[in-house]
């Protein structure tokens, strides 16, 4: 049995369609929700999970400030 | 947690990087001397006299016939990694050997296993045929990038990232707009991404290289074999051409562009590149071209890659990552790789 699992564009749209190699097919949004529903198999849920509903962006912390000074600089 | 897959083969060197003098490079954080027999064979051992663990790679250590004679003290191994003489007395203490690690030559590569010799035999290599194969021509090189491997896995594995960081090069609007199919061959070991324009803006990286002034279709078909050999087939052909119902296809032009992603240390990685072409076979402007146009690609990447192995570091862990269509094939290749990691 091959074990090839394909995740597709819908054409047209934004929307991810993934088929298991055992054949179950879903629809979704998200790559990360699509992939933990292929990945359940054989136990797919009956459909892939939403995603959750945002929250407030969150500060971005920086532990170690020098290093990030430090950096260089792309080359043009 | 070590971030390096054990138990696989990685690329450590190019054929032509290993000859008769003592070549020292760290793949996985374990340092590896390789050097090539009178008879050509390459061999790999530790890099540390188990002596007093002076490099064996370094000066006045040296080859003598099949043998490297420690520069410190003038312990000698042989080309299996055994101590064949010590200083000052005849015993040879059992345990005086070097750690040997399989080695095989293939597509122009070094390949070394990492982790338990007996399971290399069973452990398949990944292959690049068009590396050193006739009636193609290749260029290659290896930059140092001072990121973890996975940063490089990640953008190779989406190549919408061509239309911004390598505009003017190998990027085109049309990459980031174009849809990509991706699948996962659990069998085989393969990531598979197809990205396939079909009336597209030829770059100036394939107009300079094939001659194509107008209009091209374009295909981008990635093969990755985690955790270390990356292959993109690039079909370059007049827009509206497509191979023939026989699967010949004598009016495209093809680039074989293969990656290896070598682990270093957990945070950095030997970014090996190499550009194979069916076509211009002997035109060594065509070489020139491509090896500079490739370089300058790849040290693009490596500048942005090490500003953001420098942030991360410099940050806390458990930040939520944003992905959207176009990562599909990256996520699948870390899937595979955390499965090929829980696996050991």
């Amino acid at each position: 049995m091959s074990r090839l699992t394909r995740v597709g564009w819908l054409p047209g749209a934004d929307r991810l369609s993934g088929r298991c190699h055992c054949g179950a097919q879903t629809e979704a949004d998200d790559p990360v929700l699509l992939w933990d529903w292929l990945s359940a198999h054989p136990a797919h849920p009956t459909r892939a999970a939403a995603p959750p509903e945002p929250t407030p962006p969150p500060p971005h912390l920086v532990t170690d400030p020098a290093l990030i000074r430090r950096r260089a600089t792309a080359p043009a | 947690m070590t971030s390096v897959v054990r138990n696989q083969w990685y690329v450590a060197a190019y054929g032509r990087e290993v000859g008769r003098d003592l070549f020292s490079r760290t793949v996985c954080g374990e340092s590896i001397l390789f050097w090539r027999t009178r008879g050509g064979l390459v061999t790999a051992m530790s890099d540390r006299c188990v002596h007093r663990r002076f490099p064996l790679s370094e000066p006045p250590s040296h080859l003598d016939g099949d043998t490297v004679v420690c520069g410190y003290h003038g312990f000698t191994y042989g080309a299996d990694g055994v101590c064949v003489a010590v200083p000052g007395q005849t015993r040879i203490p059992r345990t005086a050997r070097l750690k040997a690690y399989p080695v095989v030559e293939q597509d122009s590569f070094v390949w070394v296993f990492i982790g338990d010799p007996d399971r290399a035999a069973g452990t398949p290599i990944p292959r690049a045929p068009w590396l050193d194969l006739p009636g193609w021509t290749a260029v290659s090189g290896m930059e140092p990038l001072a990121a973890r491997a996975s940063l490089l896995v990640d953008n190779l594995m989406d190549l919408s990232h061509e239309t911004y960081l390598h505009g003017g090069y190998i990027g085109t609007p049309e990459v980031a707009e174009t849809p990509i199919t991706t699948e996962v061959d659990e069998e085989a070991g393969i990531v598979r991404v197809s990205r396939r324009m079909a009336d597209a803006a030829c770059p100036p990286f394939y107009a300079k290289s094939t001659g194509i002034t107008g209009r091209i279709t374009r295909w981008q078909d990635i093969e990755f074999t985690p955790p270390c050999l990356y292959r993109l087939h690039s079909r370059i052909a007049p827009a509206g051409v497509l191979p023939n119902a026989d699967g010949t296809d004598p009016d495209a032009f093809h680039v074989e562009v293969v990656y290896a992603i070598t682990p270093e240390t957990e945070s950095s990685t030997h970014d090996f590149w190499a550009v194979a072409r069916d076509f211009a076979l002997d035109d060594e402007a065509v070489s020139d071209f491509l090896r500079e146009s490739n370089r300058t690609v790849v040290l693009q990447d490596v500048a942005a890659l090490n500003v953001l192995e420098r942030v991360l570091t410099g940050e806390p862990d458990g930040y939520q990552e944003l992905s959207i269509n176009i990562d599909t094939g990256g996520l699948a290749a870390r899937r595979m790789i955390a499965r090929l990691s829980a696996a050991l």
